[in-house]
């Protein structure tokens, strides 16, 4: 294949004969690792990493906005908190009472109620319903007023039967049902 | 010849033996890389960049008995980006002073040697007309005595894409030696 041609045998002999002198590898060798060593570096430099994700942090107006905003949530944490506490220690003081269900129109109805509750010495069937001591506190003085005024009201009545004739006549027309004073 | 053991211990990233490796290996590249580009400079950065580019990828290479097949093909590839690049430069041509001196040196001695200078100027005026894979081609094939095979496997052509290409440079070079020398 290759051309019979003597001048491109002797050069080409010529150029075979000629290998290339690169003389000492130590400079290239040098360069080499020089070189290599800046292609490692970036990899491995951890606090540049750092600057460059929280370098942000630095900047004056962030770092007090920063400081302004978790001291913010600092307290509304505390008041949150406290909070908390004093409605679990308001639930905490709370009384469980059983109320019925369907609560009774008439004085009859809960007359008959209670027969039944005597006797059978049962429960109402009833839904559990939760109030607090205040409540209850309410509820009591509220019986106590009641009753103050009911005295009031029968002396009221013994001493004016105009009157009470009056209120049995209206209490009639209201409950269909004769009420005696 | 390169021992495998080393090549071994360099893909572990041991630096002292990529020392020893890069001291074997350069003289070898920068044979190849002279002979494609005529320029001593020029084949010692080609030289530099394939070491660093051994080094950023040994760990890659799956046979390491294939490591000088694939050193070649990073030095003629880089060699090729060099050549690519001096496209853009004005063609060189030589007076007849010149080819006649080159002409003397060649007859003066058949087993003469060559400095580096006198071979780069040989080879740059005798292959400057041929393309980069022609060139690659020749030197592989008639200056550094590789196999067509490995040949094909370093430049990535067929066998016959690499047959035909010596044949075209082996003809040019042999004209222009005819006429010149």
């Amino acid at each position: 294949m290759e051309p019979e041609n003597e001048k491109y045998r002797r050069v080409l002999n010529i150029l075979r004969n000629s290998k290339p002198e690169l003389g000492s590898t130590y400079n290239i060798e040098n360069e080499v690792f020089k070189r290599i060593s800046k292609v490692k570096q970036p990899k491995i430099n951890l606090s540049d990493l750092i600057d460059f994700l929280f370098g942000w942090v630095y900047i004056g107006w962030v770092r007090r906005s920063l400081i302004t905003a978790s001291i913010l949530l600092v307290l509304v944490f505390v008041y949150q908190q406290s909070v908390i506490l004093k409605r679990i220690d308001a639930l905490g003081r709370q009384t469980v009472v059983n109320e019925r269900a369907n609560i009774p129109e008439s004085a009859d109805e809960i007359e008959k109620l209670l027969m039944v509750y005597r006797y059978s010495g049962r429960r109402f069937p009833s839904k559990t319903i939760t109030i607090s001591e205040r409540q209850i506190n309410e509820l009591i003085k509220s019986i106590n007023e009641l009753q103050v005024k009911y005295k009031d009201l029968e002396n009221l009545l013994k001493g004016d039967p105009e009157l009470k004739e009056l209120i049995e006549k209206k209490l009639i027309e209201n409950n269909s049902t004769k009420t005696s004073l | 010849m390169i021992d495998i053991k080393l090549i071994e211990e360099c893909k572990g990233g041991n630096f002292n033996n990529f020392r020893k490796l890069v001291g074997i290996t350069s003289p070898i590249a920068f044979s190849v890389a002279f002979r494609m580009l005529g320029d001593e400079d020029e084949a010692k950065d080609v030289v530099q960049e394939t070491m660093i580019t051994i080094w950023l990828k040994l760990k890659k290479i799956k046979s390491t008995a294939l490591f000088k097949t694939w050193m070649y093909r990073i030095v003629v590839n880089k060699c090729y980006d060099v050549l690519r690049r001096r496209k853009r430069n004005p063609e060189i041509i030589a007076d007849d002073l010149t080819w006649k001196l080159i002409s003397d040196r060649v007859y003066e001695e058949p087993s003469a040697e060559l400095e580096n200078k006198e071979a780069a100027l040989v080879i740059t005026l005798l292959t400057n007309k041929l393309s980069p894979k022609q060139k690659a081609v020749f030197v592989l094939s008639d200056l550094e005595e590789i196999s067509n095979d490995e040949i094909s496997e370093i430049t990535g052509i067929s066998k016959s894409a690499v047959k035909s290409n010596l044949y075209y440079a082996r003809k040019n070079i042999s004209e222009m030696a005819e006429k010149y020398l």
